[in-house]
């Protein structure tokens, strides 16, 4: 919102700089978006002059001698002039001996070239009037010679462009603006007197042109019509078109500036109707018809609906209440008759239409910030003033109006150990007492004291407002520095935030770039990832851009597109991790995990001395492997297991661990989908693993491990190799050896491990098949294993395996 | 005889000069101290001595086998040197860039998140968490901000249509679930589970309804601050800022609070940070973050007796500290993860 200082000035005395009052102002709650100075500056003997004569300069061909008059009773100035624009005669900006011009340079009496020069003649330019240089400016009206120049150019004046919070409605006007700054500077808040004024009616009399005035909504507690009559329609004079412009209005009519003049002095929006233009001499305050238009003030048809309030005649709506007028009731250069309206329209409401019409303006802002009720009635017939002042005509000696001010003053108890409590820093009683009376609240001391807020302040109704208010007042700089200190509470981390630091820092180690990709994802996406049902489980109801259309179910698409952005940026970027939170459809409804997921381009960007070997499943696997420990989630005993192909996933190269549905943990490591890092026009494979947690999981505390005591005997190891269809998992024929191999131990000694080292096949391995060898390690607890016993137990192990497999041994 | 030894040992001298592996070595050294080796066949002549010169021969003798077995030892070691230096290959060149050298790092904002945990930790904050998806309960109702407030407006927060509903993020009631428009909804959720005291910090993921553009960006990282004891004060408020500031920003940065005002704090301030050394922020006041005590009205919906309890609130955004600590001019490029931006932190 703008304020004009100069306007300001007619409320409060106010003499601190521009400096001063960009300071002050964001410390009384109001950010300053801009200052904007207009009008010429301040310019003391500056006058204006009349030019008697001109001659040639007797030593300089480009500058002449002139005769000027500068007032009736001074001395005529010689001046030396540089200017070829003027003729004897012109009258002109003269700056005397002891001025001072914009930008510091003074002027005195001297000698240019042997000749006296007793001033200078100006420029646009030179008086910061614009931005003309060429020649002097000739002040084509020819005022009054000896009139000082700033007479001519009205009053400098000062704009602030203020950002004020939304619980501050009552600043939305200059006086508003005004009360805060008399409170700050500890000045008199001066308001405007009003003379005019008429007797209270619930219904019009037989005198009004109206017939009816009637309020059938909720949503409009007190509605006041008054009318003037014989008004002639004209420009406005430049006084108020001035303080207009100065706030950034275009001034239309004295009728309607007038209402916008009140509306930006007291924040109360007025509507001016012709009385000619209602029909049915009616007029309805009501909520409008479904499919109901309106053609707004800005030539716009506008359907409306039940939520929305109108202000109708008997025939059609005339304003959309609180936002803007239609063309149809609009004051213009024929109106007579006027009927002015003052009005409280709840807040809630009018910004609920200004919404759904995308449709803000001066009024809807400052009525859905909740205006004064109490003040209704005096900013109407202070518009009434105006109006009269400026368009003549007469009032109609009644006020109709329908309903009560919705609110008025406020009680608060408080005590000042309360103010002091909440502080905390030591503050006697009369600078409490004096925060509040500056802003106009009655305070009555006593034990409890009673402070009386006024109806403006409809966000001040708790002892802790009043808090708010005296720190505001009294100034936040007067809070004095302290130590930190406080009683320590016994709480860890979040386990989830801990489980992403050791995720991050666990693939950091592994040599992994962490990103950071947007949630929001296009649908499209997800559905190509995901299918049909989980991107339509994860739609949002209001997406802004089709491309943020629905939340991410994974990290992996972000992470595709980071690859793929510094990929095609010839950026040496090949292995990327995020955590974060991603959203699934289960069973209960959607749910949010905790995930980690990296990727890794297998092809490399650049070329390398030594060749890289390139990495494959395994290495995938085995950053997984690394990452789980880190980060200490147990998977389910079964380990990874072969994943059929899916949309996301590539068939016969990717494997899981856990069901994210079943086990609250899941674990999915291979290569995606080769057509999704086509899509991205990655040149090769994507690695990817991908971990999903649910909160849950990660809330219980590990038990702690239990010790177990190992032997100091040397172990004893065979190799076993087994020939097995190729169908087979290394890890069937791992846990088929270990299960023997326990069973041929027995309780006389234990199986330490049995490890896959070998798998094999090609020559001397039948096709279709293949060797898996594993080495078994034994050990005692109590004493070395002689090697009959072993071989013992290798033996059996043989033939408990060909009693219970079909593996063969291979020759 | 004397001759005779010394001739045994320089021709063994000599020949143990040539020798190239184990057993080359192995061989030379049966054929001097083997049983038929020329210094065994040397001695077992001893017998053929008068029996006066025997001890004497036997010294020598013993005195030259030490001495010959000293040398085979010697030569053992430096053929096994030899060896182990060959396995390793030539000497390498040192400045050659190690192959597949991904040092991988930290994304910015999580650098700037653990930094901001950090200094709360020290004084005794923990960090608390919540669902990115919240319910509009907990997101607006709660926090003081009624249904007419301008923030639950569609045009600001994503909402999910009304029949989403959602497995492990539960609602007060039937509300409509959205994505968090701020971290304050993780007061809720932690006053709603622990008792006081409380003196948790919050990071994370938020949303608006907003284009992207230099400034604005769809999701951001926020970090919520929220402390409850006895008899809290603005003057604990300040206190607890103030160095918070200076330890992220240096002991010369000066601080104001500007009365503003959020639904859920009251009062409520804007912190205003003077710097010397923020670029081209320097020397002039730059807002950094929002807070205020806890408003009754936040308290009450929680169940907190506000008779007992008080505490004071606070929010900055992860992304403005990240480019306020580093000059960072765009915060798409946060989202953008150029590995030539990346890399810089």
């Amino acid at each position: 919102m703008k304020v004009s200082i100069e306007w300001l000035k007619q409320y409060v005395e106010l003499d601190a700089s521009t400096d001063t009052l960009t300071e002050v102002f964001p410390m009384l709650g109001m950010e300053v978006e801009g200052v904007e100075s207009s009008g010429p500056p301040a310019l003391e003997k500056v006058v204006v002059g009349e030019i008697l004569s001109s001659e040639q300069h007797p030593e300089a061909d480009r500058l002449s001698v002139c005769k000027v008059k500068v007032g009736e009773d001074s001395p005529d100035a010689n001046i030396v002039c540089g200017a070829t624009n003027f003729k004897p005669g012109d009258r002109v900006p003269v700056a005397l001996p002891g001025a001072k011009l914009p930008g510091g340079f003074k002027i005195k009496k001297s000698k240019l070239r042997g000749v006296t020069s007793e001033g200078m003649m100006c420029s646009c330019k030179e008086l910061e009037l614009g931005e003309d240089h060429e020649g002097l400016l000739i002040l084509e009206d020819r005022p009054e010679i000896g009139t000082p120049i700033n007479d001519l150019f009205g009053d400098a004046d000062v704009t602030f462009d203020l950002e004020l919070t939304a619980n501050r409605g009552d600043c939305l006007s200059h006086v508003g603006v005004a009360r805060e700054l008399a409170a700050r500077f500890e000045r008199e808040l001066k308001l405007p007197t009003v003379e005019s004024d008429a007797p209270t009616v619930s219904e019009p009399s037989s005198e009004n042109p109206l017939n009816k005035v009637s309020v059938t909504t909720e949503n409009c507690k007190l509605y006041c019509a008054w009318v003037i009559r014989d008004v002639t329609i004209g420009p406005s004079p430049d006084w108020l078109k001035q303080r207009l412009e100065a706030v950034g209005l275009r001034p239309i009519n004295n009728v309607v500036d007038a209402t916008n003049f009140i509306l930006m002095e007291t924040g109360q929006p007025l509507h001016a109707f012709d009385a000619g233009k209602i029909a049915g001499n009616e007029i309805i305050v009501r909520n409008a018809k479904a499919g109901e238009t309106i053609t707004t003030l800005d030539e716009a048809e506008r359907t409306l609906n039940e939520s929305m309030m109108v202000i109708a005649d008997a025939e059609k709506p005339l304003v959309i209440a609180g936002v803007m007028g239609s063309v149809d009731a609009e004051v213009d250069d024929s109106t007579t008759d006027l009927v002015l309206e003052a009005a409280w329209f709840h807040p809630g409401n009018v910004r609920a239409t200004s919404r759904k019409l995308n449709l803000s303006t001066d009024s809807s802002y400052r009525f859905s910030r909740d205006v004064d009720p109490q003040f209704t009635r005096f900013a109407a017939r202070r518009a009434i003033d105006l109006i009269l002042e400026t368009a003549g005509g007469k009032l109609l000696n009644e006020e109709v109006q329908v309903g009560e001010p919705p609110r008025g003053d406020r009680m608060i108890e408080v005590t000042p150990a309360f103010i002091r409590d909440t502080c905390g820093y030591e503050v006697n009683e009369e600078e409490i007492a004096g925060a509040w009376k500056r802003l106009g609240f009655q305070v009555e001391t006593g034990e409890t004291w009673k402070v009386e807020v006024p109806s403006y302040r409809s966000e001040v109704d708790r002892p802790i407002d009043l808090v708010e208010e005296f720190a505001r007042i009294h100034g936040t700089q007067s809070i004095p520095e302290a130590r930190v200190q406080f009683e320590a509470v016994s709480r860890n981390d979040s386990p989830v935030f801990t489980f992403m630091e050791r995720a991050a820092d666990s693939l950091v180690g592994q040599g992994f770039q962490e990103c950071c990709s947007y949630s929001l994802r296009d649908g499209k996406e997800i559905e190509a990832w995901h299918g049909k049902e989980v991107s339509a489980a994860l739609a949002l109801s209001n997406p802004l851009t089709a491309e943020h259309t629905h939340l991410r179910a994974s990290l992996l698409p972000g992470l595709l597109d980071t690859l793929a952005h510094n990929y095609r940026n010839g950026n040496d970027l090949r292995r990327v991790f995020e955590t974060g939170r991603v959203l699934r459809p289960g069973s209960q409804g959607v749910m949010e995990f905790a995930s980690v997921a990296f990727s890794i381009l297998t092809k490399p960007a650049s070329r390398e001395w030594k060749a890289e070997a390139t990495p494959d499943f395994h290495d995938a696997s085995r950053c997984a492997q690394r990452l789980l420990h880190a980060v200490g989630v147990k998977l389910p005993k079964d380990g990874l297991n072969p994943l059929a192909e899916s949309s996301a996933w590539q068939g016969g190269q990717v494997a899981r661990a856990g069901e994210i549905a079943k086990n609250r943990v899941q674990l999915t490591v291979g290569y995606c989908n080769l057509s999704l890092s086509r899509q991205k026009d990655l040149d090769g494979p994507v690695l990817c693993g991908e971990l999903l947690v649910d909160p849950v999981v990660l809330r219980k505390k590990p038990k702690p491990a239990r010790f177990e005591s190992f032997g100091t005997f040397p172990h004893a190891l065979k190799d076993l190799a087994l020939v097995v269809s190729k169908n087979v998992s290394a890890e069937e024929v791992r846990a088929a050896v270990e299960k023997a191999a326990e069973k041929a131990a027995g309780d006389r000694f234990t199986v330490d491990s049995v490890r896959v080292f070998d798998v094999f096949t090609g020559k001397g391995v039948e096709s279709g098949m293949k060797s898996v060898a594993c080495a078994i390690r034994f050990r005692s607890d109590e004493r070395t294993l002689k090697d009959k016993e072993v071989n013992a137990a290798f033996d059996e192990i043989q033939v408990i395996l060909a009693d219970t497999t079909d593996y063969t041994l291979r020759a | 005889m004397q001759e005779k030894l010394q001739a045994i040992v320089s021709e063994t001298e000599s020949a143990l000069g040539s020798v190239e592996d184990m057993p080359g070595l192995e061989q030379l050294k049966a054929s001097v101290l083997g049983g038929n080796g020329s210094l065994t066949v040397l001695m077992k002549s001893i017998a053929s001595l008068p029996p006066e010169e025997r001890p004497a021969f036997g010294q020598a003798v013993n005195k030259v086998k030490n001495h010959l077995a000293e040398l085979f030892k010697n030569a053992v070691s430096d053929l096994n040197s030899a060896a182990d230096a060959k396995a390793l290959g030539e000497a390498v060149d040192v400045t050659l860039p190690p192959p597949g050298n991904y040092t991988g790092g930290l994304h910015p904002l999580t650098l700037a998140t653990r930094e901001v945990v950090s200094i709360f930790r020290a004084i005794g904050f923990t960090v608390a968490e919540a669902t990115e998806v919240e319910s509009e309960w907990f997101c607006f109702d709660a926090l003081n901000t009624p249904e007419d407030h301008p923030a639950r407006d569609e045009q600001d927060t994503l909402y999910f249509p009304a029949e989403t509903r959602f497995g492990n993020v539960q609602g007060k009631a039937d509300e409509a679930f959205v994505m968090r428009t701020h971290t304050s909804s993780v007061q809720i959720r932690t006053m709603m589970e622990e008792q006081p005291p409380i003196r948790v910090i919050a990071p994370g993921r938020c949303f608006r309804r907003d284009t992207v553009d230099a400034t604005h960006s769809a999701n951001f990282h926020q970090t919520e601050g929220l402390f409850v004891d006895r008899k809290v004060t603005i003057e604990d408020l300040k206190a607890v800022l103030d160095h918070f500031l200076r330890e992220l920003f240096g002991k010369q940065v000066k601080t104001r609070l500007r009365p503003s005002f959020f639904p859920f704090t009251e009062p409520s301030f804007e912190v205003d940070l003077f710097s010397p050394n923020l670029g081209r922020l320097s020397n002039q006041w730059i807002e950094i973050m929002g807070c205020g005590m806890v408003d009754p009205a936040v308290f009450d919906q929680v169940g907190l007796d506000t008779g007992e309890w008080s505490g004071y609130a606070f929010g900055l955004g992860i992304e403005r500290v990240a480019m306020m600590l580093h000059g960072i001019d765009d915060i798409r490029h946060f989202y953008q993860n150029d590995q030539r931006f990346l890399k810089q932190f």
